[in-house]
């Protein structure tokens, strides 16, 4: 398992320029690529599988956005990159759930990522938000909203989905869900 | 509400550049005119750009998530997660570390092994036993029945005994004397001579192959009991800078040499020796190591091959070790002691040889 994964480790070079033209396949062979090692790290410094996926997974956000932007620039490995990043998301969990974070196993170089991280966590809030304000709204409303939205479903194809007799009801429905959602989102 | 739906449809549409041109204008007209329209225009073009953040932030966690589940987890952590095992765990978190000090350990080693390499002396140590030609006499006889086949000849003549000497030393009054056990290894028949040049036939009674002693018992009839010996066994060990000297056969007289302890371990930090300044040639192993007082400290036992005028002297408080492992009512009442005070103490160098000599004797192999 390990061995396979590491024959499979894209370079950094092929990494961005896949992740800047959608690339899926390297997308899959960047997460294989490193999880291991954050998994290591969370699972010796009091974490478990979840969590893991979850840090490794805002990790590969964090810089699959940064080099979405643009402004990305390669001043180390990758993988010292995508470590120190999960590892300073990781710290900051363990002290918001007031876990000992005093003695951090480390196990590859750090290096500065705050900046990066905290502008992920502003996006974050964004999306958190969204994300909580889509649970509020309840369904059907959000599965109508998420498919439209996210799915990029054709109001047809909703309207076959849901069984709305036609096209107009659904799309009735979905304005309705959606002045109800915005209600709930630009709610300070 | 009715209203409110069709507006929010025709504010999506136009944002989203569904609109025809005419109705775009038209919408662009009524957005000038009315600010609450115009509001609702920007508040749900902030929220599209969310939804559409969240949209895109969506799928690629969905995608991560796919792909998290191609891998086996639990296979992956369980080779991961802290090891039981303290050791095992150091060796994980300290991996490299460990191994740079390891490199780093060897390099020094090799190097501090180069140079003690480059620098040493290869020294050996020659037993001062005077005829060394043994070692050298088997050597050819390795090569010359190597060589020849002609064996015959050859044997013949390495049969002829050689000769070897040492010096001992005596420790008893009744003809017990004490020497290196190198000096007469290998000996079919040994004799010891004294000063004046009188030969007695002496056996080896008891031998320390560990501290290179050997004990010799006169057996000659014609060996009238010597009167008391005038040294003492030093019990105590010596310091550095004491003067030392001995008494040995190099040759057929007495030679005396004098020198000092100069350091209290012998032979690469021997501590069964002391290492003194004294020059010795082939001939002085057995010899007594005494000091100013009449004190034994020592036997003469061997030099390093390649240190100018060192010695190596066994420490006496081996001799009372040797000495204890004879049968104590073979030695007599007279014999070297360690308790009493030596007669030699408070006398000149010259006054003590004088004393001495009669009790060093010269040790004459033959085999």
């Amino acid at each position: 398992m390990n061995n396979s994964l590491k024959s499979s480790v894209p370079t950094d070079r092929e990494v961005i320029l896949g992740i800047l033209n959608n690339s899926e396949d390297i997308l899959n062979k960047l997460y294989k690529a490193y999880y291991a090692m954050v998994l290591q790290f969370i699972l010796n410094n009091n974490g478990n599988e979840d969590d893991a996926k979850d840090v490794y997974q805002e990790g590969i956000i964090v810089l699959y956005n940064k080099i979405k932007e643009g402004n990305f620039e390669l001043s180390s490995k990758l993988k010292t990159y995508i470590y120190s990043v999960c590892r300073r998301i990781w710290l900051k969990k363990l002290s918001q759930n007031s876990k000992k974070a005093g003695n951090i196993t480390d196990y590859e170089d750090v290096f500065a990522v705050e900046e990066d991280v905290e502008h992920h966590e502003e996006k974050d809030a964004a999306f958190v938000k969204m994300q909580s304000a889509l649970d509020h709204l309840g369904e059907p409303c959000k599965t109508i909203i998420q498919d439209f939205y996210i799915h990029n479903l054709s109001m047809q194809d909703i309207c076959e989905k849901f069984g709305y007799t036609n096209t107009d009801n659904a799309k009735t429905q979905k304005y309705k869900c959606l002045q109800r959602l915005k209600k709930i989102f630009f709610q300070p | 509400m009715r209203n409110d739906l069709e507006l929010d449809a025709i504010i999506e549409d136009y944002l989203l550049g569904k609109l025809n041109p005419q109705e775009t204008e038209a919408f662009e007209n009524l957005r000038r005119n009315d600010a609450a329209v115009d509001h609702k225009v920007v508040s749900h073009k902030f929220f599209l750009e969310s939804m559409e953040v969240f949209a895109a932030q969506s799928r690629l966690k969905e995608q991560l998530n796919n792909i998290h589940s191609e891998i086996d987890v639990e296979n992956l952590a369980s080779t991961l997660r802290p090891h039981p095992s303290k050791v095992v765990q150091l060796w994980r978190k300290h991996k490299s570390a460990i191994a740079v000090a390891a490199s780093f350990l060897v390099l020094s080693l090799v190097s501090v092994y180069s140079i003690q390499h480059n620098t040493k002396q290869e020294e050996r140590y020659s037993q001062m036993r005077s005829e060394l030609s043994r070692v050298r006499n088997s050597t050819k006889d390795l090569i010359r029945t190597i060589n020849s086949n002609t064996t015959a000849d050859a044997t013949t003549k390495n049969i002829k005994p050689g000769n070897y000497g040492g010096t001992g030393f005596a420790v008893s009054t009744n003809g017990y004397i004490l020497t290196n056990l190198h000096v007469i290894n290998g000996a079919d028949s040994l004799y010891v001579q004294n000063n004046k040049g009188e030969s007695y036939k002496v056996k080896a009674i008891y031998s320390d192959p560990q501290n290179d002693i050997a004990i010799l018992k006169i057996s000659d009839k014609n060996f009238n009991n010597l009167s008391s010996i005038p040294y003492t066994i030093k019990k105590s060990t010596s310091s550095i800078g004491e003067t030392v000297y001995t008494l040995g056969y190099p040759k057929d007289d007495a030679v005396l040499g004098e020198g000092y302890v100069s350091s209290k371990n012998g032979f690469i930090g021997d501590t069964t020796q002391y290492q003194v300044s004294i020059p010795v040639n082939p001939g002085n192993s057995g010899g007594p190591l005494l000091d100013n007082n009449g004190n034994l400290v020592g036997i003469i036992s061997g030099k390093p091959d390649q240190t100018e005028g060192a010695a190596f002297a066994i420490k006496s408080k081996y001799i009372l070790e040797a000495m204890r492992a004879i049968p104590q009512d073979s030695l007599g009442s007279n014999r070297i002691s360690s308790s009493k005070k030596s007669v030699l103490s408070g006398l000149k160098r010259t006054k003590q040889i004088e004393k001495l000599q009669d009790y060093v004797f010269m040790i004459k192999v033959y085999n």
